[in-house]
């Protein structure tokens, strides 16, 4: 059995799951691994806009779990990069649509044809939310260094059952940590109790390449590239530091770009 | 799962809803002898998308509404995922919640948390430790029209999505505002809520966490390319200032920080909600990707 399937979760919405599954989806298959991203969504999808292939989606994972489709024909191919591809939500349907169980069937079968299965959660703890989790072998919780964002995040962490849970520290503005008015990502790891999969500082590259459709990821010159393959090969096991990446590189020219804007 | 609710319709489903739930606990907006008519205004604060400020936007545009003389209670709908409590730094003071009240454990007396600083604001939290499946929504629908029996107004904080919370949240409302980023995501989103909502309902709009900086790089999108997609009436533009995140994380208002963009913004659309003419200033024009982007998700309106 691989245990390969990961749902990326917060509890809170907009703290970065969607921007979090694009990136680190792109990241692994920029690394050889063959990664496929579901939306789970339903209703309210976006990960189609953040990856630019809104306009090509034809089937949708509801039309999966109901059998009016094939496995192959409801994933979308990113024919910017080898070996991602999107599951797409409905947009039309409720999340009562779907049932848990036809949600891991879903993922069993993503599971055995590809190395990596990122599935983005709704926000909420819904019945969107019980389906996402529902095929997951691990959690990936996203949270922001902001006392909502923990809070849901801990509560999160209450409801995945025995799963393996490591968090993404989002939108770190380290300025605002110096000054004593954000949290550090110690301090939020000292209150989740949970490992560290990834730092993310607050970037406004984020905005314009997600409007764009055109992942951070894609692109190894953009300043949060970087970011997201260590994130990326962390996920893979590999023991990869954190820290040198934000000392040296870009927590210092972050710190720099957001003194010049004053 | 809920089992009231089957939304293949949500519009329709909401209204049908609305009818019986009032029909059933035989609640009226008419005067009874020796009760109060339910006179306040219940407002929704939604947007589909989570984390666009929906909680920020309800905190301080009831702190601005109580400045402005008005009694004003602002209700968490999100059980389970609260947080408004801890928004306004009340959050030690919650003792009870809605879910209390509808279930009889508690007078609604017992389970608001009067404000701090200002003696008309209130709170009604949610509960922390049950699911939203449990609210139902005549509670819901009861609960509302005793707080504008009580209150002038009742703003009401939506959960994220479009689930049973959201139905719970809008059930009670008689207006909506719904809150967008200038965010293709988030704009997407908010198309989505609007059409979702009762048809009669009138909806404004707030566009949050503009960036004049990048707006101005044709990075993100202007408030003329928003209102070009949603084509709703819009009622404010709050700048993106950390001045929110410091002040959320102290539990105090942004509207109270002085000199705060932010703030100012907040409490000129207490005015404008309140009918004052106050006029909001326009941004510049979008870059031409934007613009393609822009045509590809509009679409005719009648």
């Amino acid at each position: 059995m691989k245990e390969n399937v990961f749902v990326v979760t917060s509890g809170k919405g907009g703290v970065g799951k969607t921007t979090t599954t694009a990136n680190l989806g792109v990241a692994l298959a920029r690394l050889g691994k063959q990664v496929a991203l579901v939306d789970a969504d339903i209703g309210l999808r976006n990960l189609d806009l953040v990856l630019g292939l809104e306009k090509r989606i034809v089937y949708d994972v509801v039309d999966l779990a109901e059998g009016r489709c094939q496995t192959r024909q409801a994933l979308i191919k990113d024919k910017r990069l080898e070996g991602l591809y999107l599951m797409p939500a409905a947009q039309t349907k409720d999340k009562e649509a779907v049932t848990e169980a036809q949600m891991e069937r879903v993922a069993e079968r993503l599971s055995q044809e590809f190395d990596i299965v990122l599935i983005d959660c709704p926000a909420g703890i819904e019945h969107g939310f019980r389906n996402a989790i529902a095929g997951a072998d691990e959690a990936i919780v996203v949270t922001m260094p902001e006392v909502a964002a923990i809070r849901d995040a801990d509560r999160i962490l209450g409801m995945l059952d025995d799963r393996r849970a490591r968090l993404v520290v989002n939108r770190v503005r380290p300025e605002m940590v110096k000054s004593g008015d954000m949290l550090s990502v110690e301090d939020v790891k000292d209150i989740l109790g949970r490992e560290i999969l990834g730092v993310v500082p607050d970037d406004e590259e984020i905005i314009d390449t997600t409007n764009r459709g055109q992942p951070v990821a894609l692109d190894p010159a953009r300043r949060l590239s970087g970011v997201y393959t260590v994130m990326a090969r962390r996920l893979l096991g590999e023991a990869v530091d954190m820290a040198p990446v934000f000392s040296d590189g870009i927590w210092t020219k972050l710190r720099s770009l957001l003194v010049g804007q004053r | 799962m809920s089992n009231d609710v089957r939304a293949h319709e949500p519009v329709e489903v909401m209204q049908h809803v609305a009818d019986t739930a009032a029909a059933d606990t035989g609640v009226q907006e008419t005067t009874a002898a020796g009760v109060s008519a339910a006179t306040g205004r219940a407002i929704v604060i939604t947007s589909g998308k989570g984390g666009v400020g929906k909680t920020t936007v309800t905190a301080n545009l009831g702190t601005a509404l109580a400045d402005a003389g008005r009694k004003v209670v602002v209700v968490d709908a999100d059980v389970g995922l609260r947080n408004l409590d801890v928004v306004m730094g009340l959050e030690n003071r919650v003792r009870r919640h809605s879910l209390d009240v509808i279930e009889e454990r508690c007078t609604l007396d017992e389970a608001l948390v009067r404000d701090r600083a200002r003696k008309t604001l209130s709170l009604l939290p949610a509960a922390q430790d049950r699911e939203k499946d449990d609210m139902p929504l005549e509670g819901m629908q009861r609960l509302a029209l005793e707080l504008r029996r009580r209150f002038d107004i009742v703003l009401i904080d939506c959960p994220a999505g479009i689930e049973h919370g959201f139905r719970n949240a809008v059930v009670g409302a008689q207006e909506a505002i719904i809150v967008t980023t200038p965010e293709v995501s988030a704009v997407r989103d908010a198309d989505r809520v609007a059409g979702l909502l009762p048809h009669d309902m009138p909806v404004k709009l707030i566009i949050n966490r503009i960036r004049p900086h990048l707006v101005k790089k044709g990075t993100m999108l202007t408030i003329e390319d928003v209102l070009d997609i949603l084509r709703l009436e819009l009622i404010g533009v709050v700048p993106d200032d950390k001045d929110v995140i410091v002040a959320t994380n102290r539990g105090a208002a942004v509207v109270d920080i002085a000199g705060s963009q932010t703030g100012a913004a907040f409490r000129r659309i207490a005015g404008r909600l309140l009918g004052e003419d106050i006029p909001i200033p326009v941004l510049q024009d979008r870059s031409p990707w934007l613009q393609r982007m822009i045509s590809s998700m509009r679409r005719p309106r009648s």
